[in-house]
């Protein structure tokens, strides 16, 4: 295990928390965010969604459609909150929304404008304002999703009066920075619909924004995630008495299964998962059937190279190893993690010998995967019988295209940025998103053919 | 002084009066700013969210080859790059063979850095940066969270330079400094002006002697700097290249986008600057001629086919060469003109409405004009002194009675205008067609880096663009159908301009024959 800490990162792979709170809000129903920050934050934050989140801008109310106080230099002398209170009332005249909430930017939190008391002099019972404090340098876009959506627990979602039996909600897939939430959402719904179960998941096309008020009558949260929506879900506990179970994003049989098991486990039902999972399973083969000789004859298994956000790093990685049968080598995270967390996750890789799992390294500079993969290929140029990576497969974001082509491997990006795919409904959670993620490999692997 | 000698650009608000709010006619705009030069900028009560300086600096400068760009600020302010980064690998692709990811890095400024400064961290990441990646140039480009905390960024830029080979370039994009994001183009010129003008060492002769000026001035009289702005890709460098070589210019110094920053310095011994776009590069091009004694022309932007005319009739008239021009003029616009024909009945009549920066909305709406569409309305995203040549050409050409709207983006106010107006057609920036298209408008990108815009083909590549569009408009007018803007309904009703506060009136210490450094002010 690597860790490395530089003075920058280098092409970050996430905006700021602020970004994180405007995309997830972007991806809710009926809502309209107030920025409170500069002009430019609107616009850096839609450029990133369009280079980076699969030509998914915006949504209902975002991109430069989203209201921004736009502060300028007079209000980092004189204080902000004249500009918001002007800004927010005239936003109720004018956006259609149920659900308002201020966000702030950098400009706004150093200067510290008290946002909450704007909030507070608009309260109405015809629509709900909720007040978040996300300024950019408080951290990174996953941690911006789990502090608006902290602040939307605390003061929107309604108490519950009792518990609903079976429902659940999803928590840890990130808009936008995930560019598949909406296909993975539904994906996992689909899958624990098969426990019987009525699943939350907020951010879908399907979703309504009720859903969101009426969530603390879940009866459980689960966190699709080993570090984002684990404030969110503490959140819930603390105030709306909600427990959670965390698990890893299930991408393809194993991890369905697994995550069928740990649901069922944790909310006592009576369900027979192991003939779900034989019946999925079944499915899911016969499916696969089609491959048996192609797959051999082309010589199909790879080995594969990793980089990604802790999802998909983690992800992707066991389906590798548990469902499709290829070798990961490197699996390089460019998320910033502390040291606790950074051995939980490597913890999650493991395999027998002589397989091993691969390589862990923590570095945010995604451009040092060629050393990391040189260091564990030393090969002299008279080595003949030198051992190699090929073949490799570099499985990431559209950024380490140039380290695909630098070891001669397919390339397919999954992981933020992703500039060179379109995606709208495609998911690879359950067990046929691990078909479609099969499909798209391989289809990276045969471009050529 | 010259600004040169600051650290910092002045603002464009204070340099050149330039104003983002303004709500009313063609007529009433031109009587205004003919009266006393600039308006009075005002402000809105409801505002959307724009971009500021960061984006095009950001922009340029992610395509500079061999550039680190290391963005001082919090992690999400350079993220623009993830789109902008599409231009830097196609331009460095056909440029040179290879494509290349641009090469940003951010200082990510978290709590501890608000509280304590991180000037240290700059100067770590500047030793780091120009150790891993060997670069010519670092531009370390800062943004809000330094400009307000205090760092001394400039401070740490000199520490740095004695201990890395890159040269560096400090670049002063603090958002909440101006509402006006051209300063942008200021901010990168001042820096690299600043910075990497210099000639290389040892490039002087050791004798100055006769022989050494008559090359001098004889290189110079066939070398000119091409003055292209972020918005333009290849396409349109070599059309307007195209020109310049026919006028016998046989060096043409693209800047700034994609220039080697190792040659940057010849722009000092060019015989003539030309610039593209009038609201980019004034800042430079008067400093180059004060300074180094190079002319330039700032006056039309080569968008449609009289202004393409004038842009090369213009640079032939400094050279000599207005023989060779207008046998180029004749023959182009006659095979242009033929080109078009196929066109012409399906725009004639249309209605178009175009909403872009300045300069190419103006000249926009003039082109199309010229292809047979009505110009429904106008929406550019600031307003100042040097578009007055292209607002006359509108009065000339569409009359004083259409809708002018200036506002830095602002779709609220779009919506308003297009729900009355109802164009057939519209036209606008890049992130800026969702409006259009959620009401089904057909729609079209005013600029995207790579297509064609400029010069004869760019009208002729236009024109196609938009016939395609016409032919089947099916994407915009289906979604239309079924997805709706996030406005209420009564907001359509009313005045698209209720939000605008306060510049409306001629100012109160308005003077007749007010003189232009006292407006400037």
């Amino acid at each position: 295990m690597n860790s490395i800490n530089n003075s920058y990162i280098e092409r970050p792979r996430y905006l700021c928390s602020l970004g994180g709170a405007l995309s997830t809000l972007e991806a809710l129903p009926e809502t309209i965010p107030v920025m409170h920050c500069a002009s430019g934050c609107a616009g850096s934050i839609a450029w990133a969604q369009n280079g980076g989140s699969a030509l998914q801008v915006g949504g209902h109310c975002g991109g430069l459609t989203v209201p921004s106080s736009n502060v300028g230099e007079r209000d980092v002398v004189f204080g902000g909150t004249d500009r918001l209170t002007e800004q927010l009332k005239n936003t109720l005249e004018i956006m259609e929304g149920r659900l308002y909430v201020i966000i702030t930017g950098c400009v706004t939190e150093i200067i510290g404008d008290d946002i909450r008391a704007v909030a507070a002099e608009f309260e109405s019972g015809d629509y709900a304002i909720v007040a978040a404090n996300t300024g950019g340098f408080k951290g990174n876009s996953y941690l911006g999703y789990d502090i608006v959506l902290t602040s939307i627990v605390n003061q929107y979602v309604k108490k519950a009066a009792s518990k609903k039996k079976k429902s659940v909600n999803i928590l840890g897939i990130v808009p936008y920075m995930d560019v598949f939430w909406r296909g993975n959402l539904k994906g996992v719904r689909r899958l624990l619909e098969k426990l019987g179960l009525e699943v939350n998941t907020f951010f879908t096309d399907e979703d309504s924004l009720d859903g969101l008020k009426n969530s603390s009558e879940a009866e459980l949260n689960i966190v699709l995630s080993d570090v984002y929506g684990h404030e969110t879900a503490k959140a819930y506990e603390e105030t709306h008495g909600v427990p959670y179970i965390t698990a890893t994003l299930p991408i393809g049989p194993t991890a369905s299964a697994e995550l069928l098991n740990a649901v069922c486990g944790a909310l006592c039902l009576e369900a027979d998962v192991d003939a779900i999972v034989g019946a999925e399973n079944k499915r899911y083969y016969r499916c696969l059937e089609l491959l048996s000789d192609t797959y051999n004859d082309i010589d199909l298994q790879k080995f594969a190279v990793i980089i990604g956000d802790v999802n998909y790093a983690v992800a992707v990685t066991r389906f590798l190893l548990d469902d499709f049968g290829w070798i990961p080598v490197l699996t390089q995270f460019t998320d910033v993690l502390d040291g606790e967390r950074q051995e939980h996750i490597a913890g999650k890789l493991k395999a027998p010998a002589p397989l091993n799992g691969p390589k862990v390294v923590f570095d945010t500079n995604a451009s040092e995967v060629v050393r990391y993969i040189n260091e564990l290929y030393p090969k002299r140029e008279s080595d003949k019988y030198a051992e190699t990576i090929a073949p490799a497969f570099v499985i990431g974001s559209s950024l380490d295209r140039a380290a695909a082509l630098k070891i001669g491997a397919p390339h397919l990006s999954v992981s933020f940025p992703v500039s060179n795919r379109a995606v709208l409904s495609r998911g690879y959670t359950g067990f046929d998103g691990g078909l479609t993620l099969i499909e798209d490999l391989l289809s990276a692997a045969v471009a050529m053919r | 002084m010259s600004y040169f000698q600051q650290k910092e650009p002045p603002k464009r608000e204070d340099r050149l009066n330039t104003c983002i709010v303004y709500g009313g006619t063609l007529g009433e705009l031109a009587d205004k700013t003919k009266k006393c030069r600039c308006l009075n900028d005002g402000c809105r009560g409801f505002s959307q969210g724009s971009i500021c300086l960061l984006l095009p600096a950001i922009a340029i400068l992610n395509s500079i080859p061999d550039n680190v760009n290391l963005v001082h600020g919090a992690i999400g302010c350079g993220a623009c790059s993830h789109s902008q980064n599409a231009n830097s690998r196609s331009g460095s692709g056909m440029r040179t063979g290879t494509v290349k990811d641009a090469v940003w890095l951010s200082t990510a400024l978290n709590e501890t850095d608000v509280i304590s400064g991180a000037e240290n961290k700059l100067y770590n990441a500047i030793l780091e940066a120009d150790k891993l990646y060997r670069p010519k140039t670092i531009t370390v480009i800062a943004s809000c969270v330094p400009g307000i905390i205090g760092d001394d960024v400039d401070g740490v830029v000199e520490r740095a330079r004695s201990q890395v080979s890159a040269r560096i370039i400090p670049v002063h994009c603090e958002g909440f400094k101006t509402k006006i994001w051209a300063t942008a183009y200021d901010a990168v010129y001042h820096g690299i002006a600043r910075s990497i003008f210099d000639d290389p060492y040892l490039n002087e002769p050791l004798i100055k002697d006769d022989l050494y000026y008559q090359r001098l001035e004889n290189k110079k009289s066939h070398t000119v700097n091409l003055f292209g702005v972020s918005s333009m890709g290849l396409a349109d460098e070599q059309e307007l290249t195209r020109y310049l070589n026919a006028l016998e210019q046989r060096t043409v110094n693209p800047f700034p986008c994609f220039a080697e920053p190792d040659s940057i310095y010849k722009l000092k011994y060019a015989g003539l600057s030309v610039c593209v776009c009038p609201t980019h590069d004034d800042y430079l091009l008067e400093h180059l001629k004060e300074e180094y004694g190079v002319p330039y022309i700032i006056r039309h932007m080569p968008i449609g086919v009289e202004n393409t005319s004038s842009w090369i009739r213009d640079v032939a008239e400094v050279l000599g060469k207005s023989d060779i021009a207008e046998r180029l003029i004749s023959r182009e616009t006659a095979e242009l003109n033929a080109a078009l024909e196929k066109y012409r009945p399906l725009f004639k009549g249309k209605r178009v409405f175009v909403s872009a920066g300045e300069f190419r909305a103006l000249a926009t709406a003039n082109l199309l004009r010229d292809l047979g569409f009505d110009v429904a309305g106008i929406r550019s995203f600031h307003h100042d002194e040097f578009a007055n040549v292209e607002y006359e050409k509108l009065l000339k050409n569409v009359g004083s009675d259409i809708v002018i709207n200036i506002a830095n983006v602002q779709p609220f106010e779009e919506a308003n205008l297009l729900t009355s107006l109802k164009p057939d057609l519209f036209l606008g920036h890049w992130n800026g067609n969702s409006t259009a298209t959620k009401l089904g408008i057909p729609s079209h990108v005013i600029y995207n880096t790579g297509l064609a815009y400029v010069g004869y083909r760019g009208v002729f590549e236009l024109a196609r663009r938009l016939y395609r569009q016409l032919l089947n408009p099916a994407f915009n007018a289906n979604l239309s159908r079924y997805v709706s803007l996030p406005y209420k309904k009564d907001w359509y009703g009313k005045n698209p301009f209720s939000y605008v506060k306060s510049n409306l009136d001629i100012p109160e210490d308005y003077q007749e024959d007010y003189p232009k450094e006292e407006a400037a002010r």
